[in-house]
C-alpha cells in the first residue's frame, strides 16, 4: 500500500522542527501541572483516610477538559496555515502540477495535522494514570472520550484546511478559522439563549438543534452522561443544554449526534477545499451544466 | 510533441491569451520571447492544468491536454520561475517527495535522483537543507525536480531569471545536455538574445498571440528584408564609400570611426565582388563581415508592432 507523501513529507518536516517540540512539551506541561495541582490538592486532606471516589472524576474531569480545550486551540493552528502556507512557499503549483490528485493533497495535509494531535494525545495517556489510582473511570469511558477528541479535532482541522485553501494568507485563515470556532462554541450559545428566551420564556426541556455544532456542548453532554448525568452543574442553567439527566434525552445521546455531525462537517469542508483546490474545477455544480 | 490552436484565456474583459497558435515538434527547444504580460506564463500554466482556458485546443503527444489533463501530467515538467522549496527538506528529501507524488517506483528512484543530481552539479549537497542553497542552485534543483518522472516536454518559466552570469551558463549548458537527451523543451524569457543561441526555434509573444516564429534566421530575415554588412577599414574611409556607391546592391550607407555600415541586398558572390574591389582599390581592410542584426531590435520592432495592433 503507497502512503500519501504529502502525509509522510509533512510528518517528516512537522516532527524535525522545533515547534513540534516546543508544542508537544507545553502542551504535556500543562496537562502536567493540572494533575499535580489536584493529586496536591487530594493528598492535603491527610486526616482521611479512605479513598475518595470523587477525586477521581475531578481529576480525570479537570484533565479532560484542559485537553479538550488545548486540542480546540491547537487543531486549527495546525491546519490553517497547511494549503496557504504552500501558496505563500510557491510550492502549490508544484504539487497540483503532479499526478497527485486535489482530493490526496488535502487529506495528507489534514491526516499531518491529524497525527500530530494524536501523538498529543497519546502522550497524555500517562496523566490520566493517575485516574486509574483511584478508580471509578472505565478504560471504555476513556475510549469514547478520546474518540470524541479526534473527531472534534479533525472537524476542527477540516475547517482550517477549508478556509486554507479559500483564503490566499496563513494570517488571514487562521483568523477566520478561530473566528468559526468561536461562534460555533460561544455564538451558538448565545443565539439558543436568546431564541428559547424569546419564544419559549426559558420553558426548554430539550437539547438545543444548534448545539449539535458546539464541540463544547457536546463534549459537556459527554461527561454528564459518563458520570450518570450526576454533574451537569452549572451547564444545567444553561437553557437548550439540557443535559442534567441523560434519561430525559430521548434516544440517541447529545454527544454522539455532535460525534455524526462533526463528522458530516469535516466531510462537507474537505470536499468543498478538495474542489476549491482544484485548478481545472468545473465548480461544485458542474454535473447540472453538462449538455 | 505540442500543439496548441486558437488559445484563448479571457479575465472579465482583458484577454491573457487572445487566439495563440503553436506548433513544437519532438526533439526541439522552442523560445518563447515577449516582454512581461505578454501572456508567455500563462500559456504554460494552461499547458499544465494549472490554469483552465477560456478556449482553443491543446494536445501534447497526441493527447487532448484540456480534457484529459490527467493523461499528459506525466509527459510534462514544470517549472515555474519562481522555486518554491521547503524549509525543513534535506536536497533528496525534496527530490524524493516529487518522486514519490509522481509514482517513480521505488528500486528506481534512488538511482534517478543521483543522476538528476549530477546532471545539475548538485551531487556534493545532495544532504544539504534545501533552504540553505544559493539561488542558483535552487534553481538547478528546481530544473532536477521537473525532470524527475522523466517527463517527454520540459516547461520552463524564466529559468535563468535573477541568475549570476555564471549561473546563467551554466543553466544553459543543462539545457543543452537535456536536448541532447532528446527532450522537447518550451522555454520562455523576455530576452530574445538569452535564448537565441540556445533554442532550435523561437516564436515572440505579445499581447497574448505569436508575432513571429521560427528560426532566429529566419525571424532576421522576415524584420530584415536587407542583410546588415560591417566594413572596418584603417585608413580612406571615404574612398571605401565611394566604392560601396557603385554597387546597386548598397545603401543605406552609415559611417562611423573608421568603419562603414551597410544594407545589402545581394548574394555570397556580390559580396565577394565587394571585398575585391576595396582590397584591389588598395584600401585598407581591417574586417569584413555581416551582421547578424541586433536581436533586441527585433524584439523591439516586433512588439510593438503588436502594441499598435
Amino acid at each position: 500500500m503507497m502512503i500519501n507523501p504529502v502525509l509522510l513529507k509533512e510528518i517528516k518536516v512537522k516532527m524535525r522542527s522545533w515547534k513540534a517540540v516546543g508544542i508537544i512539551g507545553g502542551y504535556l506541561l500543562i496537562l502536567a501541572a493540572v494533575a499535580l495541582f489536584i493529586t496536591y490538592a487530594n493528598a492535603s486532606d491527610m486526616y482521611s483516610s479512605t479513598i475518595n471516589p470523587q477525586f477521581s472524576i475531578g481529576a480525570y474531569t479537570g484533565i479532560a477538559i484542559i485537553q479538550f480545550i488545548l486540542i480546540l486551540f491547537i487543531a486549527p493552528a495546525l491546519t490553517a496555515g497547511a494549503i496557504a502556507g504552500e501558496r505563500e512557499r510557491q510550492t502549490l503549483d508544484l504539487i497540483l502540477c503532479t499526478k497527485l490528485a486535489p482530493r490526496s493533497i488535502i487529506l495528507g495535509k489534514l491526516l499531518a495535522s491529524m497525527s500530530h494531535i494524536l501523538i498529543l494525545i497519546i502522550a497524555s495517556i500517562p496523566m490520566f494514570s493517575i485516574v486509574f489510582l483511584y478508580g471509578g473511570i472505565s478504560v471504555v469511558e476513556i475510549a469514547q472520550l478520546f474518540g470524541f477528541y479526534i473527531v472534534t479535532a479533525i472537524m476542527a482541522g477540516s475547517i482550517g484546511i477549508f478556509f486554507s485553501t479559500y483564503v490566499k494568507k496563513t494570517i488571514a485563515a487562521t483568523v477566520l478559522t478561530y473566528a468559526l470556532g468561536i461562534f460555533m462554541c460561544f455564538g451558538t450559545l448565545f443565539i439558543a439563549v436568546f431564541y428559547i428566551r424569546i419564544f419559549y420564556n426559558y420553558n426548554y426541556q430539550s437539547y438545543f438543534p444548534l448545539f449539535y455544532i458546539n464541540p463544547l456542548a457536546g463534549f459537556s453532554s459527554l461527561l454528564t452522561e459518563q458520570f450518570g448525568g450526576q454533574y451537569g452543574g452549572i451547564l444545567n442553567m444553561i437553557p437548550g443544554l439540557y443535559m442534567v439527566n441523560p434519561l430525559n434525552v430521548k434516544g440517541t445521546a447529545p454527544w454522539l449526534i455532535n460525534t455524526y455531525v462533526n463528522i458530516g462537517i469535516s466531510v462537507v469542508m474537505l470536499f468543498l477545499a478538495a474542489i476549491k483546490i482544484n485548478p481545472t474545477r468545473r465548480g461544485i455544480f458542474f454535473f447540472l451544466k453538462r449538455k | 510533441m505540442l500543439e496548441i490552436k486558437n488559445l484563448h484565456k479571457r479575465y472579465g474583459k482583458f484577454y491573457a491569451v487572445n487566439g495563440l497558435d503553436l506548433s513544437i515538434p519532438e526533439g526541439e527547444i522552442f523560445g518563447f520571447v515577449g516582454p512581461n504580460g505578454a501572456g508567455k506564463s500563462t500559456t504554460m500554466k494552461i499547458i499544465c492544468g494549472l490554469l483552465t482556458a477560456t478556449s482553443g485546443e491543446i494536445t501534447v503527444d497526441g493527447v487532448d491536454a484540456l480534457r484529459h489533463n490527467n493523461k499528459i501530467k506525466e509527459d510534462i515538467g514544470y517549472m515555474p520561475d519562481f522555486f518554491g522549496v521547503y524549509d525543513d527538506l534535506k536536497v533528496d528529501e525534496y527530490l524524493d517527495f516529487y518522486a514519490s507524488v509522481y509514482k517513480v517506483k521505488d528500486a528506481n528512484k534512488n538511482k534517478m535522483i543521483t543522476d538528476l543530481l549530477e546532471l545539475v552539479d548538485l551531487g556534493n549537497k545532495r544532504d544539504a537543507y534545501v533552504d540553505n542553497l544559493s539561488r542558483g542552485m535552487k534553481q538547478r534543483l528546481c530544473l532536477a525536480r521537473s525532470l524527475i518522472h522523466n517527463p517527454k516536454l520540459l516547461i520552463l518559466d524564466e529559468p535563468a531569471s535573477g541568475l549570476d552570469p555564471r549561473a546563467r551558463v551554466e543553466m544553459k549548458a543543462i539545457l543543452r545536455n537535456l536536448k541532447d537527451m532528446g527532450k522537447t523543451i518550451l522555454i520562455s524569457s523576455h530576452i530574445l538574445s538569452e535564448l537565441a543561441e540556445m533554442c532550435t526555434s523561437i516564436g515572440i509573444i505579445d499581447n497574448g498571440k505569436i508575432v513571429i516564429s521560427g528560426t532566429v534566421t529566419e525571424i532576421m530575415q522576415q524584420i530584415y528584408s536587407k542583410k546588415l554588412i560591417k566594413i572596418k577599414v584603417n585608413d580612406k574611409l571615404e574612398e571605401a564609400v565611394t566604392i560601396l556607391k557603385e554597387f546597386p546592391f548598397i545603401d543605406k550607407i552609415t559611417t562611423g570611426e573608421n568603419q562603414i555600415q551597410a544594407a545589402f541586398d545581394g548574394g555570397e558572390e556580390d559580396m565577394s565582388r565587394v571585398l575585391y574591389s576595396l582590397v584591389t582599390r588598395s584600401i585598407p581592410v581591417a574586417t569584413f563581415a555581416q551582421l547578424d542584426g541586433n536581436l533586441e531590435d527585433v524584439f523591439m520592432k516586433v512588439t510593438k508592432g503588436g502594441e499598435e495592433q
